[in-house]
């Protein structure tokens, strides 16, 4: 029976993995999937906490979350063994390609151990501060981002490419289907380095960043001090030293395998596997004390306190994110978006919106909203543009810093503006008729004017960027949409268009 | 160089077979065209048919056109280009009449095709402009496959030798290979080019729209109608947008009626008239809208009404 443990243990992981990537690819048109494709986002209490404190006020589609910190409590940290996908990757990468070294002496880890209660520390003091560093590290928004913008563009890439071979060996077919539009994302190779580095760490030791670096994990840890599951050891050990070297996250001593650290053990329940029967599991009345803890001495815990604060106090000096006259005004956020500050504050950049925006209009920023913004979305017009139909980036927001809308009420808000470049628009510039824009505009926008030149109507213009998508002058558009700093709700008077 | 007298080939002889070899292929692709003449039982060139539901007035304006078997071989696979461009709502007039679609795909199918196809390249995302215009889901439940062209792989480079402007393009594969080709577009006002009628409606089987409108748009729309002109034109004017085209939504009228017609200039010339001129007051002179005229130009149809046999039919 406890034989089947391991393997029960990796089949939930990779249908867990299986499941996301399920969810990941159902983000998309037309969205009638019962389930929230947000679930594992949804059910991350370290993106709970987070988001709560800095958005100040409880989002509800965060509240199960905190049921996954309270199952934490009772089983002790099941989540980082069982269900976290980014442990079933990395898991996976450990046993095939990233193989641990063998090394003659022992691992010391204690430094390192401590480490992750550092970068804890750091990123939530410099995260409500300013710059989201802990969004970038939580492992769930990490793995959905990375899927989403490193790989399922090159999916699509080799689907498009296979596809016609596909079809040349059905006969019976003679009509040909068009290739799905090929999704693009600017920092798809920078997303794409980190994850592979962080895979990588597995050469120095068997996961890696779960131990070392993970903010979720250390959630856990911390939590699971309180776990009522508890391991006990009979006097029937023979000291063997079978569990220590199978835990697969080094949570026994080798100088008491009688004891572990419970704050470390993930309930994999393989140490169950005791040749002579020895250990079990029994639930317990919680102890916060804990065999060979980690040293977090004064100065260290201070240390990364100051150092988070310094950081953040960096960031919101630079110029990008002061009101120094650098600010973005092509900076345009989707509709229904938090203000800027805020905005940033509780985007987790999971790339849920990138993945189901219809036009592949949404694209991850890198600098171009500051460290602060790193990995939240943008309209991009040129590549993509807000389909007036379409509220689905409020629907898959975990933290609804895109607040859902309603489709009525997103097309009433003004997201930018559009202003034409006279010098180089067709029909300013030449004699010839274009008007593409006019005759692209959902909302009326757009008019002629004697001359078949185009005007915009700022009253109307909410700034989808549908315009600047299909102006034909070659490279910018001329017809560019400007972010209007905070977002406007127009009024609906100006719309004899009923939906 | 072949030195053998007995064998030797005159030049006569020469261009003479070359000749043959050339004219072959053009007699046997036109072929099947003198066969629809030589059908010859049509009463009318232009049928113009009111008042009723759409699969009556679908039936009342083929009939005098000599019936879909005039245009539809049995076995034949047939392209259907309907107007699917925006993500409007049926009732706003902006894309076809679900139910006309699913009329004239039934009538293909009694009438033998092996199968329809119905294509649009959409200016709206094409998931929302199939799912909101009602016409996916019609013209599958009418067993035709309804397919967007967003992929550049559905395209094909073709040079249009009769073209002015525009020489070259990427035009759909599938209209370019198909059997029978039948236009059904739908009538409506339009700011840049006045009114869009059924060569406007050809601008969606390129890839490159936008392209049109920089070269010149009212003779890349008469260029594009040269390359594989309809076998039939079936002119959707159940419902027309008159105002806020092509995109709409906007001011609507219930003309109640089916064109249907061969010739895509004359087709045009008659819907033109739908509309009243924004100026004048009085309904559109074909004249008026540039690209029919610039089609006329270019030998595609007959552009003065008075010399089309005409027939207007109640169908009900």
């Amino acid at each position: 029976m406890t034989k089947i443990i391991p393997y029960l243990r990796r089949t939930v992981q990779a249908l867990s993995f299986l499941f996301l990537l399920y969810l990941v690819i159902k983000t998309a048109f037309p969205m009638e999937i019962k389930i929230p494709v947000d679930l594992y986002l949804r059910l991350d209490p370290f993106i709970a906490i987070i988001s709560t404190l800095t958005h100040k006020g409880l989002i509800e589609r965060m509240l199960p979350a905190f049921g996954v910190l309270l199952l934490v409590v009772i089983l002790g940290n099941f989540f980082c063994g069982w269900v976290c996908p980014m442990g079933a990757v990395i898991d996976f990468f450990d046993r095939f390609l990233f193989r641990e070294k063998k090394r003659a002496k022992a691992f010391d880890d204690q430094p390192l151990r401590r480490f992750r209660y550092g970068v804890f520390i750091f990123s939530i003091i410099a995260g409500l501060m300013a710059f989201q560093v802990m969004y970038l590290l939580d492992p769930i928004s990490l793995l959905t981002r990375t899927l989403i913008i490193s790989f399922y563009p090159p999916a699509i890439y080799i689907f498009n490419h296979l596809l016609p071979q596909a079809q040349s060996l059905l006969p019976k077919n003679p009509f040909f289907i068009s290739s799905i539009p090929l999704p693009v994302f600017k920092v798809n190779l920078f997303i794409f380095v980190f994850f592979i580095g962080i895979l990588a760490l597995g050469v120095i030791r068997k996961r890696f960043w779960c131990r070392y670096l993970c903010p979720l994990g250390t959630l856990f840890s911390i939590t699971s001090r309180l776990r009522i599951l508890k391991r006990s050891v009979t006097n029937d050990c023979t000291d063997c030293q079978k569990c220590v070297k199978e835990c697969p996250v080094g949570a026994i001593p080798e100088e008491a395998p009688q004891d572990y650290r419970q704050q470390d053990c993930v309930s994999c329940f393989k140490c169950l596997e005791c040749p002579p029967g020895a250990v079990s599991f029994h639930f317990n009345r919680p102890r916060w004390k804990t065999v060979d803890g980690v040293n977090l001495s004064r100065r260290y815990v201070l240390g990364s306190f100051a150092f988070g604060c310094v950081s953040a106090l960096m960031i919101k000096t630079n110029p990008l994110q002061s009101e120094s006259g650098l600010k973005n005004n092509r900076l345009v956020r989707p509709p229904g978006s938090l203000p800027e500050e805020e905005f940033v504050a509780v985007c987790t950049g999971c790339g849920e919106c990138l993945k189901v925006c219809p036009n592949n209009a949404l694209q991850s920023t890198f600098l171009e909203a500051g460290l602060a913004g790193l990995y939240t979305p943008r309209l991009v017009s040129r590549i993509g543009y807000c389909e007036e139909f379409c509220n689905f980036c409020g629907k898959v927001c975990p933290t609804e810093a895109i607040r859902p809308l309603s489709i009525e009420e997103k097309r009433l808000i003004q997201i930018g503006v559009a202003h034409i470049d006279k010098t180089r628009c067709i029909a300013y510039d030449t004699d010839k008729i274009c008007l593409v824009c006019n005759e692209q505009c959902s909302y009326h926008a757009i008019v002629g004017d004697d001359k078949k030149r185009s005007i915009v109507k700022e009253e109307k213009c909410t700034g989808c960027g549908i315009c600047e998508n299909k102006c034909p002058v070659d490279g910018e558009s001329a017809i560019i949409v400007y972010a209007s700093g905070v977002q406007k709700k127009l009024k609906p008077e100006n719309f004899n268009n009923k939906g | 160089m072949n030195k053998s007298p007995g064998k030797k080939l005159t030049r006569r002889q020469f261009i003479k077979g070359a000749a043959a070899v050339t004219a072959a292929p053009l007699i046997m692709e036109a072929l099947p065209f003198y066969g629809t003449l030589a059908h010859g039982s049509s009463e009318a060139d232009l049928v113009i048919a009111k008042s009723g539901s759409p699969s009556q007035l679908l039936q009342a304006a083929m009939t005098p056109l000599g019936g879909m078997g005039r245009f539809v071989k049995k076995g034949q696979r047939i392209v259907i280009k309907a107007n699917i461009a925006w993500a409007r709502t049926p009732e706003q007039a902006c894309t076809n009449n679900p139910e006309l679609l699913s009329a004239l795909i039934k009538m293909c199918y009694e009438a033998g095709a092996k199968r329809v196809a119905v294509w649009d390249h959409t200016c709206d995302n094409y998931q929302f402009a199939f799912a909101r215009s009602g016409l996916k889901e019609a013209g599958q439940k009418a067993g035709a496959d309804v397919l967007s062209g967003h992929g550049r792989n559905v395209y094909k480079k073709v040079e249009i030798p009769k073209g002015k402007k525009l020489k070259t393009a990427e035009v759909l594969r599938d209209v370019l290979e198909t059997d029978v080709f039948i236009n059904l577009p739908i009538p409506k006002q339009h700011f840049a080019t006045e009114l869009t009628l059924g060569m406007k409606n050809l601008m969606g089987i390129v890839w490159d729209m936008e392209l049109l409108h920089k070269i010149d748009l009212h003779q890349c729309i008469a260029d594009i109608s040269t390359l594989r002109k309809p076998d039939l034109v079936v002119v959707d004017a159940i419902r027309i947008l008159t105002t806020n085209g092509p995109k709409g939504p906007g001011k609507t009228e219930d003309p109640v009626e089916v064109i249907a017609s061969t010739d895509i200039v004359a087709v045009d010339a008659y819907s033109a008239s739908l509309f009243k001129h924004p100026k004048t007051g009085k309904p559109f002179r074909p004249e008026e809208v540039k690209f029919v005229k610039l089609a006329s130009d270019l030998g595609l149809g007959e552009i003065d009404l008075a010399k089309v046999r005409i027939k207007k039919v109640s169908a009900t």
